[in-house]
């Protein structure tokens, strides 16, 4: 899985500035005239100063504001797990290598997160026993005329395993998964691989979380410093390979230059990326997948240091740099009307469209189980209870989100809507609205009692009874609390004082800290760092394991498992999912594991949050995908 | 005169390699040290001033060391970013100065009245408004609504001339750095040009004769001066350090934004190299301001250390 959110995390640590609203400019622009006054002089009016019409349409071009302070990175596709986690983001690898070298399986039709075979390099695979067989379509071509073809998924799949066997492998994968989980991966012919699957699987987990992993790479990398090499048929030059390649990627300036990386099978050629994050791409004549007739040739993505500059850019039609595709910063998008799912554009932007894509993805925060003064606390299931009942997930989303959002209900994202979602949980919605007086009675009723002297409830009766403050938590143990998050989040700043609120008026003392977001995922998914009792950092985007199965964020010991939540009757029901082997069991295990998880609030469920998209009017990009791929072969101006 | 620049200038050297002495000890302590980062796998373990010897070493010979987060040399990262900077924070520090220097003065001279109140008022406007309140303004009102007279955002082409010469998308990052810098130099120029109206060599001169066209100009601008040299030394550093604020509200990808973004994600390297750039330019704004003081007050340059 992919921390997909980082992207838009980094954006918000930019720390963008708030827009002055239409009452405070009134006021700012009174105070400012007299400063502009003095100024006149010496600024004077611009030559070339523009007005008018808005900008004339290069037809052949489209320039993609990307989110703030992100920026391509990293070129080789095979991330290796000491890479830095920017490498593999959704700004990294969806905007920029999978434009370039195309996974074997592409995932998202429409909004829906799914196998998409028309865009996907092999056919769907089939399984046999325990063999899963991979067809690759013999239409797709590298740029250097090769054929896309079985060598190509082996050498990756070898590459795989030499740096696992390193402790340096693919960073999207997990411990257990790909490559340990096979063995016997052999071309069997020019267009086919087979490979063993070692013990019980599911299928559908098997391709949407296993094979979603894999990117054929060309022979033409199969090279050291010395020349040529063999990773693609024998794993053990596969070390200096990586090596070699990896010193390759490691300066992006020379990414339009180079011939090892200008050899493609995506629909697009890197021209440039220079050191501030400017990328510029050219339309691979060469590629063979699906087109639009009149596609863009040119994709220029550039980067922003704040959503607020890049909204102001996007309102100036006029400016040197004109966005064809940008995004909304949520606190300038007008409230859509009760029951829409978008809402009018802003009227500054009258030569766009917009349209929200909702990622697919869960948000939430993790306790810290593991805590020795607060995790004994987070074990009762009651106190979970009254703790969701503090989250005004509703209020968040009618309120600093400007009603662009979607509460979570459990363990599974519940929009956009898809069949891994239990029936009971769809039907049942949110049940978990605020509501302080039940979170009050709850912890009443289990022994929490205001101190003589004031300050956060503290445990009266301690014990194992139903009635008691339960296993585990000592006399005197006080409902305090540190919450650490992500700085730079507008939303979250307002969702976070909320609920320190709210808690307080149950009895609860919430600590905030904004800290850098790479300081919160450090320490949540750290071991033994517990100066953290609540730590939130966005969400959790499903890719590339593009199916919501538990094994990676809630299965006891999993990697990604952050704050250590542990219950057997999970972690039986995670395993049933996995071992499913038919459609109509896998539902089965889905739904029985959704419908118990989602009770026992593993986690603070929070509401998903959508990526307004805003493009320029004329410029088809069909509907946005879910998995946040992007497609710009098949954008065209009408 | 050159004694006294030699003299300070070997002091410049020795404050400069304490201050990366200090900043590199520092960097140490943060999670991953900076001699890792800096130099590469296997140094990790090299003994802390052998690690600093190494990198200053390299530092000297122009090599700072490789941002493994972006993937590009710190050099490379500074070439893209000191350019923009130097002529944001450049020019509106100019423009400030040309704008304050008469202002503070004319305010001194027309103490308690109406202008002086007017003035004083404005000036303390500038200084008090946030940079980032004021230049939002000057977006929404001449770079947003029609007829956007002015760009919303900084240049954007690569190199120093492209910066320069695209006045219509750097006017409104440099006007409001120029508001914001115009308060503060004002307001010490009229403070320190009362002082020097209050001085025995005004009245002197103004005995003797002189115009009082001559006594502002060669007497009290001269002297009143000298603070505010002493306050565009201290500036230099932010010269050279950029204005994060307004960087990032025009995206301008420049050094302040740059170092800010570095030292959010834990990239030494970057953060160390910038750092280093920004310390150069503070002592040389110190050694500077000595020098302009000597220049313009003999009895500097002819005082013993």
């Amino acid at each position: 899985m992919r921390s997909g959110r980082a992207a838009r995390q980094a954006r918000k640590l930019s720390g963008a500035p708030s827009r002055a609203g239409r009452g405070r400019r009134l006021l700012a622009a009174g105070c400012a005239a007299a400063g502009l006054a003095v100024l006149a002089a010496a600024c004077g009016p611009a030559s070339g100063a523009a007005s008018g019409p808005p900008h004339p349409t290069d037809t052949s071009t489209v320039t993609y504001a990307l989110q703030p302070t992100t920026q391509a990175t990293y070129i080789f596709p095979f991330v290796g797990a000491t890479k830095p986690g920017s490498d593999f983001s959704v700004y990294n690898i969806n905007d920029f290598q999978y434009q370039l070298y195309r996974p074997l399986y592409w995932f998202g039709h429409g909004v829906s997160p799914v196998l998409n075979p028309d865009l996907s390099i092999a056919y769907p695979p089939t399984y046999s026993g325990n063999q899963v067989t991979i067809k690759l379509k013999s239409t797709f071509k590298w740029s250097n005329g090769e054929p896309v073809d079985a060598q190509d998924v082996v050498f990756w799949m070898n590459m795989m395993t030499a740096e696992n066997n390193l402790g340096n492998g693919y960073i999207g994968s997990s411990p257990g998964d790909l490559p340990s989980d096979v063995t016997n991966v052999r071309a069997v012919s020019q267009y086919e691989v087979t490979m063993n699957i070692v013990g019980p699987y599911s299928e559908a987990w098997f391709t949407n979380n296993q094979l979603s992993q894999i990117t054929p790479m060309p022979i033409a990398w199969d090279v050291t410093a010395s020349g040529p090499a063999h990773c693609a048929t024998s794993v053990a030059d596969c070390a200096a390979v990586y090596k070699y390649l990896d010193q390759q990627a490691s300066s992006v300036s020379s990414y339009g230059t180079s011939k090892l990386w200008g050899v493609v099978d995506g629909p697009w050629k890197v021209q440039s990326l220079d050191s501030q994050g400017n990328l510029t791409m050219l339309f691979n004549d060469k590629y063979s997948g699906p087109v639009a007739p009149h596609h863009i040739t040119k994709l220029i993505e550039v980067p922003f240091t704040t959503e607020g500059a890049e909204y102001n850019v996007l309102q100036d039609p006029t400016g040197s740099q004109v966005i064809d595709v940008g995004y909304l910063p949520t606190v300038d998008a007008p409230v859509p009307p009760a029951g829409a799912d978008v809402g009018a554009n802003p009227s500054s932007l009258p030569d766009y469209t917009l349209s929200p894509v909702y990622p697919w993805e869960i948000a939430y925060f993790p306790y810290d189980y593991s805590n020795p003064t607060s995790g004994p606390i987070f074990k009762q299931l009651y106190f979970r209870e009254a703790f969701q009942d503090l989250v005004d997930q509703e209020g968040v989303i009618s309120g600093p989100l400007h009603g662009y959002g979607k509460p979570g209900i459990g363990p599974v994202g519940d929009y956009p809507v898809t069949s891994y979602l239990s029936p009971a949980l769809a039907r049942k919605g949110d049940p978990w609205t605020l509501n302080i007086p039940a979170a009050k009675l709850l912890l009443s009723e289990h022994g929490w009692r205001q101190p003589a002297g004031g300050g956060p409830l503290t445990c009266a009766d301690p014990g194992t009874g139903p009635k008691q403050c339960g296993p585990g938590v000592q006399a005197g143990a006080a409902l305090n609390f540190n919450f650490i998050y992500a700085s730079g989040q507008d939303f979250m700043e307002s969702a976070a004082r909320e609920l320190a609120s709210n808690a307080s008026l149950a009895g609860m003392q919430i600590n905030l800290t904004a800290e850098p977001f790479d300081d919160v995922v450090g320490a949540a998914f750290s071991a033994t760092d517990h100066s953290w009792d609540l730590a939130e950092w966005g969400s959790w985007t499903y890719d590339p394991d593009y199916l919501p199965t538990g094994e990676t964020l809630f299965q006891t010991n999993a990697p990604n498992n952050a704050g250590g939540y542990s219950d057997q009757t999970n972690d039986a029901d995670i395993t049933a999912t996995l071992d499913a082997r038919t459609p109509d069991a896998f539902s089965q295990a889905m739904y029985k594991w959704q419908d118990y998880l989602a009770g026992q609030l593993p986690v603070v469920y929070m509401p998903i949050r959508p990526v307004l998209t805003e493009a320029i009017k004329g410029l088809d990009i069909g509907v946005q995908n879910s998995a946040l791929m992007i497609t710009p072969e098949m954008w065209f101006y009408r | 005169m050159t004694a006294y620049v030699s003299r300070r200038g070997l002091q410049a050297v020795v404050v400069l390699l304490i201050v990366t002495l200090i900043v590199f000890g520092l960097l140490s302590l943060a999670p991953g040290s900076p001699a890792s980062a800096s130099l590469g796998p296997g140094s990790a373990h090299r003994p802390f001033l052998l690690a600093y010897l190494t990198w200053l070493n390299r530092a000297v010979q122009g090599n700072l060391g490789f941002s493994p987060r972006l993937n590009v040399s710190v050099a490379s990262l500074l070439a893209a970013s000191l350019p923009r900077t130097l002529v944001l924070t450049g020019v509106s520090t100019v423009l400030a100065l040309v704008i304050a220097i008469p202002v503070g003065l004319l305010q001194a001279v027309r103490r308690g009245t109406a202008a002086d109140h007017v003035l004083r008022g404005l000036t303390v406007l500038c200084y008090g408004t946030p940079a980032v309140v004021l230049g939002s303004v000057l977006v929404l009102f001449l770079a947003v609504d029609p007829p956007h007279v002015f760009g919303a955002e900084g240049p954007q082409a690569p190199g120093i001339a492209a910066v320069i010469t695209d006045v219509r998308d750097m006017t409104l990052p440099v006007c409001t750095l120029t508001l914001v810098t115009v308060g503060i130099f004002a307001r010490y120029m009229r403070s320190s040009a009362l002082d020097s109206l209050s001085q025995d060599y005004v009245e002197a001169a103004r005995a003797r004769g002189a115009g009082e066209q001559r006594v502002i100009v060669a007497h009290v601008l001269r002297n009143s001066l000298v603070p505010v040299v002493t306050l565009l030394g201290l500036s230099l550093p932010q010269i050279v350090g950029g204005a994060v604020l307004v960087e990032g509200l025009f995206n301008i990808k420049g050094m302040g934004w740059q170092l800010w973004q570095a030292a959010l994600r834990h990239d030494v390297p970057v953060t160390l190299g910038f750092t280093l750039i920004v310390a150069v330019a503070a002592i040389l704004g110190s050694l500077l301001a000595d020098i302009g003081y000597a220049f313009l007050d003999p009895r500097v340059r002819h005082a013993q250390p």
